[in-house]
């Protein structure tokens, strides 16, 4: 038989509030179970309370004033939505907007009617003479990389020679940037037409 | 994909301004000083976002939310206004939202004014559960307070409200 007595006289009174909530910690659960099943006290204040929640939550939700309102939209966030493109918050924050915004919603509808509308478009073969261009862009793209592929080659072979019979910094081949320099203001002044900062720099430097 | 999205300003606005609205309007009772709260909240956002480290986002908001707020009563109780009767809010032209309308349905109006003679601290936690609807987690990070003072606070002010309503709920 449930005792009858005051319910804050309890160990779990204040626990019967996050009960209803769902809100106890684990092992909590099981102790206030117990003891509802068993203080008649406890299970009024819970039903006294369960209805004070109950009322509270059924109070009007109002509208914020329209002039609170920034006037945007979503815009280029309903594509990114559409595809799964968004981020977990960048997604939640696009869901809330479509909760309340009919603006958005219809032009979510319409993106996403566009979109379908694309994606179901049939996948059509290439009428014939498309094939003939086709095999010819094929070779000539073959033929390039060959070109390149040899190119690649004669460039390494020619750093090596380079790097094997160059000059070496021992017998003044250094590459002094001031000298090269004054060496080039001097030809600059002599030929016309010779820019005092040439287009490319050269690479070696005759002793 | 990594999570690293900040909303803007405007989000904000269109996402929490109606959350926030009501936490106000629950708290002071007064359209008028919600609507302040809501502004002055979204302007604190506008800066802040600007030096805001993705994380807990709610935490961070409900934390400006309710510090405008504590702010907002601590100006008012320097400058004590004598609140216009209801009756007395249409001199200054204010015409009722059919939601404002719905407002005066009585079992509202009792709550409201039952809401409004508990403790403040009591008071937030009740509205940020049951208005709001922040779970007790995610009110102890609004608060800066441990889990079991939310905990306490929503139990004893629901069970104020309980007695300070005097009709069969």
């Amino acid at each position: 038989m449930a005792r009858v007595k005051s319910s804050e006289s309890c160990d779990t009174a204040e626990l019967v509030s996050a009960y209803l909530d769902a809100q106890l910690l684990p092992g909590e659960l099981d102790i206030v179970a117990t003891h509802l099943a068993d203080c008649a006290g406890c299970i009024a204040e819970f039903h006294r309370l369960k209805e004070i929640r109950a009322a509270l939550r059924t109070l009007p939700f109002f509208e914020m004033p329209e002039r609170l309102l920034p006037d945007t939209h979503l815009g280029e966030q309903l594509s990114a939505y559409l595809d799964g493109q968004l981020a977990t918050t960048e997604h939640g924050f696009v869901l809330s907007h479509l909760e309340f915004c009919t603006d958005c919603r219809l032009e979510l509808h319409e993106l996403d009617a566009a979109r379908t509308a694309i994606r179901s478009l049939p996948g059509l073969e290439p009428p014939e003479f498309l094939s003939v261009h086709r095999e010819r862009i094929e070779n000539e793209r073959w033929t390039r990389r060959r070109i390149a592929t040899a190119g690649v080659g004669i460039a390494a072979a020619a750093a090596v020679v380079f790097v094997t019979f160059g000059p070496s910094p021992d017998v003044g081949g250094n590459l002094d940037i001031n000298q090269f320099f004054d060496q080039h203001q001097v030809r600059v002044s002599v030929e016309s037409g010779i820019g005092v900062l040439p287009a490319v720099a050269p690479i070696a430097v005759t002793p | 994909m990594a999570d690293e999205f900040t909303p803007t300003w405007e989000d904000v606005a269109r996402i929490y301004g109606r959350k926030i609205y009501n936490f106000a309007y629950r708290l002071t009772g007064n359209p008028d000083d919600a609507a302040d709260l809501v502004q002055e909240v979204l302007l604190r956002v506008r800066k802040g976002l600007t030096s805001y480290v993705p994380g807990s986002f709610d935490g961070w908001l409900w934390r400006i939310t309710r510090n405008a707020f504590l702010d907002g009563v601590r100006k008012q109780k320097r400058r004590p206004t004598s609140p216009l009767p209801d009756d007395d809010r249409s001199i200054l032209g204010a015409s009722p939202s059919p939601d404002e309308v719905l407002a005066s349905v009585r079992l509202s109006e009792d709550i409201q004014s039952a809401l409004l003679k508990v403790p403040l601290d009591f008071r937030e936690c009740v509205v940020l559960c049951d208005v709001v609807g922040l779970t007790y987690e995610e009110i102890a990070d609004a608060i800066e307070a441990p889990v079991g003072t939310v905990r306490s606070r929503i139990h004893r002010g629901r069970k104020m409200l309980r007695e300070l309503l005097t009709w069969p709920v």
